[in-house]
């Protein structure tokens, strides 16, 4: 028995070794070519830099506009995920819990917009976005994430709602709370996993998008991560150790926040257990 | 059941429609639009014709190498995805210690932006220099060569998605009740019993939302192969988003290029019908 | 004011824009008096990201504004990568832009932009007079139907690198054929047999055209010829056939087929190729400190030369046409085509700059550079040259991965041209 069990831990620290692993190694071998001088990016082995080097980050902080285009990020990704997270917590309550008529259908509708193939779309929402005059603008950027992101929202708050065992809805509004009242302080805690979860997915997802960007964003005013990195290879060379520092650095702020956000997640479990 | 106005149900789901309604209609409408038309800037053609390029699109035989392509692309990574993902989760469901710091590590390359892990692998790719060719220490020609290529770019994006399927199936696992577990266990069920009849029907409803999800990316795959292979060597890792950019924006051909955009998007549509045919069968707990 | 103003349909912008060069011809100089009293004039200039020190630059728009009174030059530049900047460009001006008035375009872009009326001819800025200090070849690219719509910037061409104390070795003289440069090859490999040969750029994309037309016209063929598609000729498939033969022979690895300029670059960089075929920018690179090839490269041409560069053009939608066609001049004189040459190492598309003394002195620049830039060949001067860079990338890209024999490869594009020309064609 202690032996069976024995091996059954063995295999999942290994399974655990292994997947931590995979998910990592990439990025650490990033991580080792950020302190890489130029010459020893292309000779392998040696495996570790041999000398270490700073240069890289040097270069990238030296950027002037480095704070700048995070502070731009953060706003686009942070708006993004606060409105697409409301806006489909909202949709997807009406779809599950109320059971608005139609909901099928409304819920096909919203899947069937996030079919389009991006770069079939680039072209006439840079009209759209000319029109609105909001060319070049944070506000821009904020408005098409979280529209491409509400999708992604609505399905899975909705899925995480009808989950939730109906009584408990009904019995907030019996003790007298409106449908909002409801809303906010039952259906809402209880669904933390799924609205964290989603949080984290849209974050990352405004955090990185580039195709839309680059194309909106013109001046460094309100250029994003993704677009500052493709900003950093020259006519024809590609300085690779700075573009490796460059999105180490730029991608610590989302690794502190999904740590973050992990925390809540385990939150969200206990609340859970109140179903039970 | 407590009964709700209709305009309450209304003013929940409208401003979330409005959105998505607004940004997305236009767009919708321009590409149809330019779909059924023949427009050529450089040759000054500008015309409809109706559905000519969508016949053209059978006898093109680019597009159908593509179509193949993004086939196997997505359903070899999907697959893979969808696996990996729900064993990572169950795997990761059992750690109790320093979870918030593993959770952060396997999130960490959906973190990355595409562009970026797409070029990173293509680094690690490389056949001279890359440093899988150096752990494995074999010369693999991993981007250049027909064989390899594709299959390339499926392990950078089960790289790069496999996380995005944990956290939402790590998030619907916190939804069973721990006491589900502890009757079937009672029942005599061993582990594989327990999650054939217990988690994996729980789950099912949000696999399948993420399969949709995963699905829906993958048929329109565009960065993974365009940054690491272009296409090539030959066209053989030529995806239809590829295809469409090519056509879109390096070549200029305007009502071509959106038909096989929404060529795409109809494959979509298609596969999304279907999925949502499996989720209406499942169990529903409403 | 400054905002653009955000009309709605194309039309209106075209109109628009009409109007305002049809009132601009009339008063052009009244109305520069005007703005420099009253307001600044903004013009806006969009380029690929310049590498290096962005004061020189900034240097160069502050000495064109102390001549220009009244304007103020905006400089925004992209990524450097010259798809996305395609993309940024066809999504914006088709759109109907006017935030940006002067554009630095590739070589390859400018008839295709033309053609689609994005871009102002410029015939006064390249008079018979202005035309002889620029090399023939960047002329020709920017000509089209009989008029210019861009003034060359900065040139480039491919040329060959070459390992001087490996050449020593077998005692020979840098390679002039393709058939010298196989030979060689091939003696420093049986001497060195850890090393790769030669090694350039195979992956399917733009820089594999222009390595193959370095092949094709090196042994006399063409890809058009008075219109016609000779392609599929026996001189071409020997050509294509000498590119595959490369990797057949084991003197280029397979991975060439991956290669782009820079993984060619860092291969030879590290010490481990004979020769390598790339553009001038890497020889800064290969002679920087830590390098393993430094002073130990030798820099000849090619069999053929393929023409790069960019060149600056006039935005069609430009509200300020006068100001912008000024501003070009400025930026493509000998003056600034020194300093962006001394700055940030980009090869003056002038020839007389090369006789600067502050540029002969410069170790920088490859001696003899001025000979290959004057001798290398722009690639099919089309409006669709891109739909047939396409076709030429993919067939080229079998034969050099092994796919396909060479001939049915060029067979294949060549009816794919033919099919481009025929039916799509202005003939």
């Amino acid at each position: 028995m202690t032996l069976h069990e024995g091996g059954l831990w063995g295999l999942r620290v290994s399974a655990l070794v292994l997947v931590v692993g995979f998910a990592i190694g990439p990025i650490a071998w990033q991580l080792i070519t950020s302190f890489k001088t130029d010459a020893a990016l292309v000779r392998l082995p040696p495996f570790w830099p041999e000398p270490w080097t700073t240069a890289n980050y040097e270069a990238v902080v030296q950027e002037p506009s480095l704070l700048r285009v995070l502070m731009n990020t953060l706003i686009v990704a942070g708006c993004s995920t606060a409105c697409s997270l409301v806006l489909g917590a909202c949709a997807a309550f009406s779809l599950s819990v109320l059971r608005i008529r139609g909901a099928q259908w409304i819920l096909a509708g919203v899947l069937a917009v996030s079919m389009f193939p991006p770069i079939a779309t680039v072209s006439p929402l840079y009209l759209v976005v000319r029109f609105l005059g909001l060319r070049d603008s944070l506000l821009a950027l904020i408005l098409l994430d979280s529209t491409f992101a509400l999708p992604l929202g609505i399905w899975v708050m909705a899925n995480f709602f009808r989950n939730l065992p109906p009584e408990v809805y009904a019995a907030a509004r019996v003790d007298g709370c409106s449908v909002s009242g409801a809303f906010v302080r039952v259906v809402l805690p209880l669904s933390a996993p799924g609205l964290f979860a989603t949080a984290i997915l849209v974050f990352i997802f405004a955090w990185n998008e580039f195709l839309l960007a680059l194309t909106i964003t013109v001046t460094t005013a309100s250029r994003t991560v993704p677009v500052a990195i493709a900003m950093f290879p020259g006519l024809h060379e590609i300085p690779w150790g700075e573009i490796a520092a460059a999105s180490i650095v730029m991608t610590t702020p989302i690794v502190v926040l999904v740590f973050f956000f992990q925390r809540r997640i385990i939150e969200g479990l206990t609340m859970g257990s109140v179903k039970g | 059941m407590i009964a709700v106005r209709r305009r309450t149900q209304v003013a929940f789901v409208a401003p979330a429609l409005i959105l998505l309604s607004g940004v997305t209609v236009y767009p919708l409408l321009h590409v149809v639009w330019l779909s059924l038309r023949r427009r050529l800037l450089i040759f000054d053609i500008d015309r409809f014709v109706g559905l000519s390029n969508y016949r053209r699109l059978l006898g093109d035989d680019r597009f159908l190498s593509a179509l193949a392509n993004t086939a196997y692309f997505c359903g070899v990574s999907v697959a893979l995805e969808l696996v990996l993902g729900v064993s990572v989760a169950l795997v990761l469901n059992r750690v109790r210690r320093a979870r918030g710091v593993v959770m952060a590590i396997v999130l960490l390359p959906w973190a990355i932006p595409t562009v970026v892990s797409a070029k990173m692998w293509a680094w690690m790719f490389s056949a001279d220099y890359g440093v899988l060719n150096y752990l494995l220490g074999r010369p693999v020609n991993w981007l250049g060569s027909p064989f390899w290529a594709l299959n390339a770019a499926i392990l950078m994006d089960v790289w790069k998605t496999t996380p995005f399927v944990v956290l939402l199936v790590m998030a619907a696992l916190k939804e069973i009740p721990e006491d589900l577990y502890r009757a079937v266990r009672v029942d005599g069920a061993g582990r594989i019993g327990t999650f054939w009849y217990v988690t994996l029907p729980l789950v099912a409803p949000m696999l399948v939302i993420v399969a949709v999800f995963r699905t829906l990316d993958a048929v329109r795959v565009f960065d993974a192969v365009f940054v690491l292979t272009g296409g090539g060597p030959a066209g053989t890792t030529e995806t239809l988003s590829v295809y469409a950019y090519e056509l879109l924006f390096q070549t200029l051909q305007f009502g071509y290029g959106s038909t096989v955009a929404l060529s795409v998007f109809l494959i979509a549509l298609l596969l999304t019908g279907g999925y949502l045919l499996v989720l209406r069968r499942l169990p529903s707990r409403l | 004011m400054q905002r653009p103003f955000h009309m709605t349909l194309h039309s209106a912008l075209v109109v628009s824009a009409v109007t305002w060069v049809a009132a601009n011809v009339g008063g052009c100089t009244h109305r520069g008096e005007d703005e420099a009293q009253t307001a600044r004039v903004r013009l806006v200039f969009k380029h690929g990201k310049i590498a290096g020190r962005p004061d020189a630059l900034r240097g160069l728009l502050d000495r064109f504004e102390a001549s220009t009174p009244g304007v103020e030059v905006v400089e925004t530049s992209l990524p450097s990568d010259s798809d996305e900047q395609h993309r940024f460009y066809v999504i914006n001006l088709e759109g109907g832009a006017s935030e940006f008035d002067v554009m630095a375009l590739d070589v390859i872009w400018i008839s295709e932009f033309a053609r689609a009326g994005w871009i102002r001819p410029l015939d006064a800025l390249l008079s018979e007079d202005a035309r002889s200090d620029f090399f023939p070849g960047t002329l020709d690219a920017v000509t089209f139907e009989g008029r210019a719509y861009a003034v060359p910037w900065f040139a480039d061409a491919g040329v060959l690198y070459a390992r001087r104390d490996l050449l020593a070795e077998i005692g020979a003289e840098p390679p002039r054929t393709w058939a010298e440069l196989r030979n060689a090859a091939r003696r420093i490999r049986d001497l060195h047999p850890e090393l790769h040969g030669f090694v350039w750029q195979g992956k399917q994309y733009e820089g594999l055209v222009c390595n193959a037309l370095e092949y094709i016209w090196g042994s006399g063929g063409d890809v058009i010829d008075e219109g016609r598609v000779v392609l599929d000729s026996s001189t071409n498939e020997i050509a294509l056939q000498t590119m595959r033969g490369w990797i057949e022979e084991g003197l280029t690895p397979p991975s060439v087929t991956t290669m782009t300029e820079e993984p060619a670059r860092h291969v030879f960089q590290a010490g481990r190729a004979a020769f390598m075929r790339n553009w001038p920018y890497a020889y800064t690179l290969l002679q920087q400190e830590g390098s393993a090839v430094r002073d130990k490269v030798v820099v000849t041409r090619l069999p053929a030369a393929t023409l790069g560069g960019w060149h600056l053009a006039v935005n069609a939608d430009t509200r300020h046409p006068e100001l912008a066609e000024r501003f070009v001049r400025f930026m493509t004189s000998a003056e600034a085509a020194k300093t962006l040459a001394l700055s940030f190492g980009y090869q003056p598309a002038r020839r007389s700059v090369y006789d600067d003394a502050e540029i002969r002195a410069n170790s920088a620049f490859i001696p003899g550079l001025p000979d290959i830039l004057g001798a290398a060949r722009p690639r099919p001067v089309t409006p669709y040259y891109l739909m047939m860079s396409k076709i030429l990338q993919l067939e080229f890209s079998a034969a050099v991965s092994g796919l396909r024999p060479p001939k049915v490869a060029l067979a294949r594009a060549a009816e794919a041209l033919r099919h481009l020309m025929g039916e799509e064609g202005p003939r």
